[in-house]
């Protein structure tokens, strides 16, 4: 029994920008985090870590679609900033600080880095900016190797415990439930920032920059704004892996991390904090179940491990080309389509 | 008692639940297996050892429980490819921890070394690969343990015949170039100073990436400090790479190489460039006349082999032998204290001569302090001389 | 003095090779503004087929290196007409992501073929090595840059008298008029793209030549190009030419002097410090046409 009206019709510019169309969503959202959140007592360490990872990717997810699908402009040094925050969180953790100040920590020192390497965006775009950046990558993964004193080089370090006024985060669990807090935050606040005057610069920039700039928005500062909002994502979720993972290393973060995060939004759907979510969660899925059915298929380890490994690599790049020749606007698009599909059924015309 | 729907899925739940909960038995035999994790290089940068080393210890571990097992029960080998990645490594250690297994052997030095506080939190055992001097002092690293002589000592023997084959008249003069890891840097400092300790000059120090291209102008480098040897601390791959580079720029120095970096297949790969460099190995080649090779050519026999054996797949074998070993005397006590218990009553424990004889006590977790020098002699690798170090106790955890 | 001629000896053989790609991909973006981040996978696939060719099947060097050739030709006219035409007029994170992706499924293909180990790679130009003033030279280095020197020639001349060759610079300066002068746009296409393939199939034989052996590393060599071209300019040859042996030289230089001080890995990321220094400067290149915007 449906009491939805057949069609999207918004009357005032109040319901045009909710957070939830509609109540539905609303319920479906507090449905999902609950069973998120009773997850980890049902879960084994290995859902745990998963869901953890997928936590992660849904931060860094979300910053990236910040950058890239609303302000439009590319970036292939997303490793490089996830590294940045990895390495501040690590450190300030060790101080002996709280979560409070180590995840904010982390993610303006990221944020910083972000806007360094965001300063070339004022005079390049499209293409140039995304060598800029791929530079960046490469200069930051020079930096954390050889600054031995504060990031361990390529022996990495070991991360302490996450702690919060005397409460200490030391089991999977633990840290899974700091990541679903931020998580929510991040999505929460992505959400809101396109109800407001900076996110629509944003998207006024990706639509045609010089015309934005005609209209009155400082191109420079909202570039670097961007930059800055998408790195500090980037750095919260480099500390969420730290505390995840236990030990960082530049191995955590080689450009590869980057290309997938590219990818969750690409397949997500740029432009949308929804897309990124499923993005993220199904760029994480895939990996870990390709491993699952290739294990359980190669009987006679080791001759066909190289197999399995260039498996995942395969169809890792046959999804990107797959999504961007057939699906370019990403699942979430999907998603909305069969939405309206049963609004209107059996209806449909 | 009606069947409610929220009945249903409390009952449905808990009979999941409990699924899941009970224990799976080994067929056939009464007594569950013995679940031992083994995380091993397959695809990374070190791989070209890595696979001949997993090929000894999964092919002995067949052996064991082909014969019954340890003590009846089977030994469960989990084996994963981390692909020489320390995230990766992380990851499996998780899976292992929660598959509950008894002890892990590992593999790699950068990994190994990470993961210390954790394998000590959790106290489990773990056999590595890696010969690190650092994980000899049991007051740092009470649950590391590996087999044969440390890199440190590898690298101090080296160093004993390198100044006895350097000219006379004058100082000898070494160099190391290492790789950009923990197991390129995890002997250096030991090894800088043993120079100072025998009065040799130690002029250069060159590092290598993990993988590289060319290493023209590392060696460049070198080539100016002119040494007379020069030990390369990076895997076989590597070290061809950079015999073959030397060769092209003509240098007069002598190359030693370590443990991972020197086997019988060096010559296949580096031709006539590998022609007199020496290589560090704590066990026997392959096919060597020692007891312990017999009933590996005897399982060759029956199960001809993938890959071509060598020194390295007899490192692997070796390693079952010891800890196989560790858990039969640990008896019903199979647990990461009881197994290390287990191994710290190794005491001159003989693998048929595929390795001097092991030693683990509590104080001192350094297996043996002697070691073979190999060299490359008409293409082939010969036994030049087996050299021992004396077991002196600061050196321990170095 | 020898230490720093040996540098560049090998910094400008080594960067005749990054030529010889750059060029590759300057063709692709010059006719259909595409960048193809696959190039490196381009010439890591075609090493490792003439290396089949030669030791799997046996054939003879020159017939290897055209076998090559062909199966270069095949696959990138497969590429551009599956993966590349559908992207036409998609924004260029697309285009960037769909060659990101093409580049995985390259070098799973080539993995699964031929694991992850190094293989030694035939000889082709054999001999000792010979000194020239004071620097101990290859027949392998020299060999190498002679031949990409003559193929540089080889292709300056097709673009200049060649009708198809006049056709492409046509398309690349203005596609409409192209069209409107009969010229089949769609075929320049996929002609620029078999080129740049053929091109980085010969680089990739050329790199196993001098090392002796080839692995998945090769693959990287696409990232290196993306400083040279940037150095070079987008779309001139020419620049790819001159940028292509400066990276090489200064790259070899940076290894040199500066590893010793900061402890190795100077050598790799000079070229993205030099890129970030040029694109504040000058993003369009040394020879690269300025691009003009307006609303």
């Amino acid at each position: 029994m449906t009491t939805a009206r057949c069609g999207d019709f918004r009357v005032s510019y109040e319901s045009d920008s909710r957070i939830f169309a509609s109540p539905v969503g609303r319920v479906a959202c507090a449905l999902f985090l609950l069973l998120a959140a009773l997850a980890p007592l049902a879960a084994s360490s290995y859902q745990i870590d998963l869901m953890s990872r997928i936590g992660i990717a849904v931060i860094g997810a979300v910053g990236l679609n910040i950058l890239t699908g609303f302000a439009g402009q590319i970036s292939l040094g997303h490793a490089g900033f996830l590294a940045v925050g990895a390495y501040t969180g690590a450190r300030l953790t060790a101080l002996g600080l709280p979560v409070v100040v180590t995840i904010p920590g982390a993610g303006l020192a990221a944020a910083a880095v972000g806007m360094v390497f965001g300063i070339p965006s004022l005079r390049l775009k499209g293409l140039y900016l995304a060598m800029a950046t791929l530079a960046a990558h490469f200069i930051i993964e020079f930096v954390v190797i050889r600054w031995r004193s504060v990031t361990g080089g390529t022996d990495g370090i070991v991360v302490d415990t996450a702690t919060l006024f005397g409460f200490e985060f030391d089991s999977a669990a633990k840290v899974f439930y700091l990541i679903l807090v931020i998580a929510v935050v991040a999505v929460l606040f992505a959400r809101n920032l396109f109800r407001t005057r900076v996110g629509r610069a944003f998207v006024a920039i990706r639509d045609r920059d010089i015309s934005a700039e005609v209209m009155g928005i400082p191109l420079f500062r909202y570039k670097l704004l961007a930059f800055g909002v998408s790195s500090f994502y980037a750095g919260v979720a480099g500390a969420h892996l730290a505390h995840q993972a236990g030990i960082i290393t530049p191995e955590n973060f080689p450009i590869t991390v980057a290309i997938d995060y590219l990818a969750m939004i690409i397949i997500g759907g740029l432009g949308s904090v929804l897309g990124s979510v499923l993005g993220a969660a199904f760029m994480t899925l895939v990996p870990d179940l390709l491993r699952i059915v290739a294990t359980a298929l190669s009987g006679s380890f080791p001759a066909l491990i190289g197999l399995i490994v260039s498996l995942r690599e395969a169809v890792f790049g046959l999804l990107i080309i797959f999504f961007l020749v057939f699906e370019p606007d990403g699942m979430a698009a999907r998603w909305r389509t069969i939405k309206a599909y049963w609004k209107l059924w059996p209806f449909s015309y | 008692m009606g069947l409610t729907r929220r009945r249903f899925v409390v009952v449905g739940g808990a009979l999941v639940a409990a699924s899941g909960l009970t224990p799976h038995r080994a067929h056939g035999q009464g007594k569950a297996p013995i679940k031992v994790g083994g995380l091993f290089d397959l695809t990374g940068v070190t791989s070209e050892v890595g696979k001949p080393f997993a090929q000894g210890v999964i092919d002995h571990v067949k052996i064991v429980n082909e014969r019954g097992g340890v003590n009846g029960r089977r030994i469960d080998l989990t084996a994963v490819d981390y692909g020489y990645k320390i995230p990766q490594a992380v990851a499996a250690y998780k899976q292992f921890t929660g598959q509950d297994v008894v002890m892990i052997n590992g593999w790699g030095t950068g990994d190994t070394e990470a993961l210390v506080k954790s394998v000590n939190d959790d106290r489990i055992p773990y056999i590595s690969a890696s010969f690190s001097g650092h994980l000899t002092d049991p007051k740092k690293t009470p649950y590391n343990f590996f087999v044969g002589a440390s890199y440190s000592d590898n690298l101090r023997i080296f160093m004993d015949y390198a100044k006895a084959h350097s000219p006379s008249g004058r100082k000898a003069r070494i160099a190391f170039v290492y790789a950009d890891n923990g197991y390129g840097r995890a002997p250096i400092e030991a090894g800088r100073r043993y120079a100072k300790e025998i009065g040799v000059d130690l002029v250069d120090e060159q590092v290598v990436p993990s993988s590289f291209q060319d290493s023209t102008s590392q060696l460049l480098n070198m080539k100016q400090k002119d040494p007379d040897w020069a030990y390369i601390n990076t895997t076989t791959t590597w070290v061809a790479q950079i015999l073959k580079d030397a060769q092209k720029l003509g240098l007069r120095t002598r190359f030693g190489s370590n443990p991972y970096g020197y086997s019988e297949k060096l010559p296949e790969v580096a031709k006539e460039a590998s022609e007199g460099v020496v290589g560090m190995l704590p066990n026997v080649l392959y096919g060597a006349d020692v007891p312990g090779m017999k009933e590996i050519l005897a399982f060759h026999k029956a199960n001809p082999p993938q890959l071509a054996p060598d020194a390295l797949y007899v490192r692997g074998w070796a390693y079952v032998t010891v800890w196989a070993e560790a858990l039969r005397r640990a008896g019903d006590d199979l647990n990461g204290p009881g197994v290390k218990k287990a191994l710290e009553t190794l005491r001159g424990f003989d693998t048929g001569g595929l390795t001097p004889p092991i030693t683990y006590t509590a104080e001192d977790h350094r297996p043996t302090t002697r070691s073979f020098l190999y060299i490359v002699r008409n293409g082939k690798v010969v036994l030049e001389h087996e050299g021992e170090v004396p077991r002196k106790p600061e050196w321990l955890g170095l | 003095m020898a230490f720093f001629l040996n540098l560049v000896v090998t910094g400008v053989v080594v960067g005749s090779v990054y030529a010889l790609v750059a060029m590759g991909f300057v063709l692709i973006f010059k006719a259909s503004r595409v960048v193809n981040f696959a190039q490196g996978e381009f010439l890591m696939v075609g090493a490792y087929v003439c290396l089949s060719f030669l030791v799997w099947l046996a054939f003879p060097y020159p017939a290897a290196v055209l076998g090559t050739l062909v199966f270069a030709v095949l696959l990138a006219l497969l590429v551009e007409r599956v993966i590349l035409r559908p992207m036409i007029g998609e924004p260029i994170l697309s285009v960037v992501m769909v060659t990101l992706g093409l580049a995985s499924v390259l070098r799973a293909a080539v993995q699964s073929v031929y694991g992850t180990d190094i293989r030694a790679f035939p000889e082709f130009f054999t001999g000792e090595p010979f000194r020239l003033g004071g620097v101990a030279v290859t027949p392998a280095y020299a060999g190498s840059f002679v031949a990409v020197l003559v193929l540089m020639g080889l292709l300056s001349l097709f673009f200049k008298y060649s009708k198809a060759g006049v056709a492409m610079r046509a398309t690349a300066f203005d596609q409409q008029v192209a069209l409107s002068m009969g010229i089949s746009v769609k075929r320049m296409f996929a002609l620029a793209w078999a080129i740049a393939a053929m091109v980085s199939v010969v680089g990739g034989i050329f790199l196993g030549n001098m090392r002796g052996g080839v692995d998945g590393s090769l693959a990287f060599i696409g990232l290196k190009v993306i400083p040279v071209v940037i150095l070079g300019g987008l779309d001139s040859l020419a620049g790819a030419f001159v940028g292509g042996l400066l990276v090489g030289v200064l790259e070899n230089l940076a290894g040199g002097y500066l590893d010793p001080y900061v402890g190795g890995g100077a050598k790799e990321v000079a070229p993205f410090v030099l890129l970030i220094l040029i694109l504040m400067v000058r993003p369009y290149g040394l020879f690269g046409t300025e691009e003009i915007e307006r609303v």
